[in-house]
């Protein structure tokens, strides 16, 4: 259920064309947040991306990192020069790394019209909550990132996610 | 001696599940969708909602929904996919096919195609599907790691496997409910709104015999899945496994 939300917002940035898979496609990268624990993988295949806990399966890339590194990487931190400061580690190719990190930090769009279909459910519970802390908030964009940033490294803490089950 | 393998909580032998399991959806396919929202309080369009919205299917694709009953799954798949998309909608049962084809007319969607198949052995190509589904089948299904190793041998490298089923839920509070309220009031209810007490009897006991989470999760992975997760839903009374082909 934690990664629902990423998945979603990945994919819906690639249906609209605003990215492109290119590269990407048919490969597993391997995402780990040392600090919490935090392990997944974003299987690039079939021209989507499935993201899921399940990180027992081979990947093409690892990458490790802090979450604050994380962080950072997610507010436009350059990968290259986090990994020339030793903050990053990445097994292979850094090229596919780059890839996914710059889809990762594209994830500048409205949830509300995403999420809009599914309404009715648990689903639009938690896209009404979220939809308040735009209002509330200076810069959605902003708050956007902070959501799908706790999303990915507390889910528990996250607003979409406050909510268990269906 | 025969084989045996269970249906509900008896022990039959091998070759009699399939038509004893026919029986149960010939008797119930009329009052099907009806019983399905009495028996589960509307649960099931959630649980069913959650399931399309996981699926990242996308215009264009080919799915296939297996025992798909009354086609509440086809329906969204046909919406997404579009009109350069595929959405095939199986059963094993023509009842069960023919109430579907009714809801589909019913409800204005068209361009989905029918066909009537046992899940254990697919007639269709290798690497065909961008999804398959299976939703409420699978524990009716009497070779289950056959039907799984079907749907990887169908789908195509990339695809997703989506089965949504009852499972086990680890909540003690929730699990002696359920289990006073499956056992007592669900075969009652199907006794007065379906006029047949031993479907919903059968049913209870299935969702009973029906592997638990990580069991599945194995069954998918053994079956050639690269990958496979799980979500609860409701408190895990139904989890969705999805795998996907590598
Ligand atoms: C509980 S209904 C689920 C219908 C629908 N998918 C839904 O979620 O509402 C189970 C369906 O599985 C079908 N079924 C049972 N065994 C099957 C098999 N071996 N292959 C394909 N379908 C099967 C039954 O005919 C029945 O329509």
């Amino acid at each position: 259920m934690q990664h629902f939300v990423l998945e979603q917002a990945l994919n819906y940035l690639l249906d609209q064309g605003a990215a492109d898979l290119g590269a990407l496609n048919g490969k597993t990268l391997h995402f780990a947040l040392e600090d919490l624990a935090l392990e997944v993988n974003f299987i690039c295949t079939n021209s989507r991306i499935f993201v899921t806990a399940d990180t027992t399966g081979a990947s093409d890339v690892d990458i490790k990192l802090k979450s604050s590194v994380f962080l950072a990487l997610l507010q436009g931190e350059e990968l290259t020069e986090l990994l020339r400061q030793d903050k990053i580690i990445i097994h292979g190719d850094v090229k596919i790394a780059q890839l996914l990190v710059d889809l990762l930090q594209q994830i500048d769009i409205d949830f509300e019209e995403i999420l809009s279909k599914y309404t009715g459910d648990i689903i639009a519970y938690q896209v009404g909550k979220l939809a308040k802390t735009f209002k509330k908030s200076q810069n959605p964009l902003e708050t956007l990132k902070d959501e799908l940033t706790t999303l990915l490294v507390a889910p528990s803490k996250s607003n979409l996610f406050k909510h268990k089950g269906v | 001696m025969d084989k045996t393998t269970h249906f509900g909580f008896q022990d039959v032998a091998t070759n009699d599940k399939q038509g004893l399991v026919r029986g149960v959806f010939d008797s119930v396919a009329s009052k099907y969708d009806l019983m399905n929202d009495v028996l589960s309080f509307g649960a099931h369009r959630l649980w069913k909602r959650y399931t399309i919205a996981s699926s990242n299917v996308k215009t264009g694709d080919k799915v296939l929904d297996i025992a798909g009953g009354t086609g509440d799954l086809a329906i969204e798949f046909r919406k997404k996919v579009g009109t350069s998309g595929q959405v095939v909608l199986s059963d094993i049962n023509a009842a069960m096919l023919g109430e579907g084809r009714k809801n589909l007319i019913n409800k204005g969607v068209f361009g989905v195609e029918f066909i009537q198949l046992n899940a254990q052995k697919i007639p269709f190509a290798d690497n065909t599907f961008d999804c398959v589904s299976i939703a409420f089948g699978l524990r009716n299904v009497t070779d289950k790691n056959q039907a799984i190793s079907e749907m990887h041998r169908v789908l195509k490298p990339g695809g997703c496997l989506l089965i949504l089923e009852f499972s086990k839920t680890d909540s003690e509070l929730l699990k002696k409910f359920y289990d006073f309220y499956s056992f007592n009031v669900m075969p009652k209810l199907g006794g007065i709104i379906a006029d047949d007490e031993e479907s919903y009897q059968y049913l209870a006991e299935s969702i009973r015999k029906h592997p638990d989470q990580e069991t599945l999760k194995t069954m998918v992975l053994d079956a050639g899945f690269g990958f496979c997760e799980y979500h609860n839903l409701s408190g895990g009374i139904v989890a969705l496994h999805k795998g996907i082909k590598i």
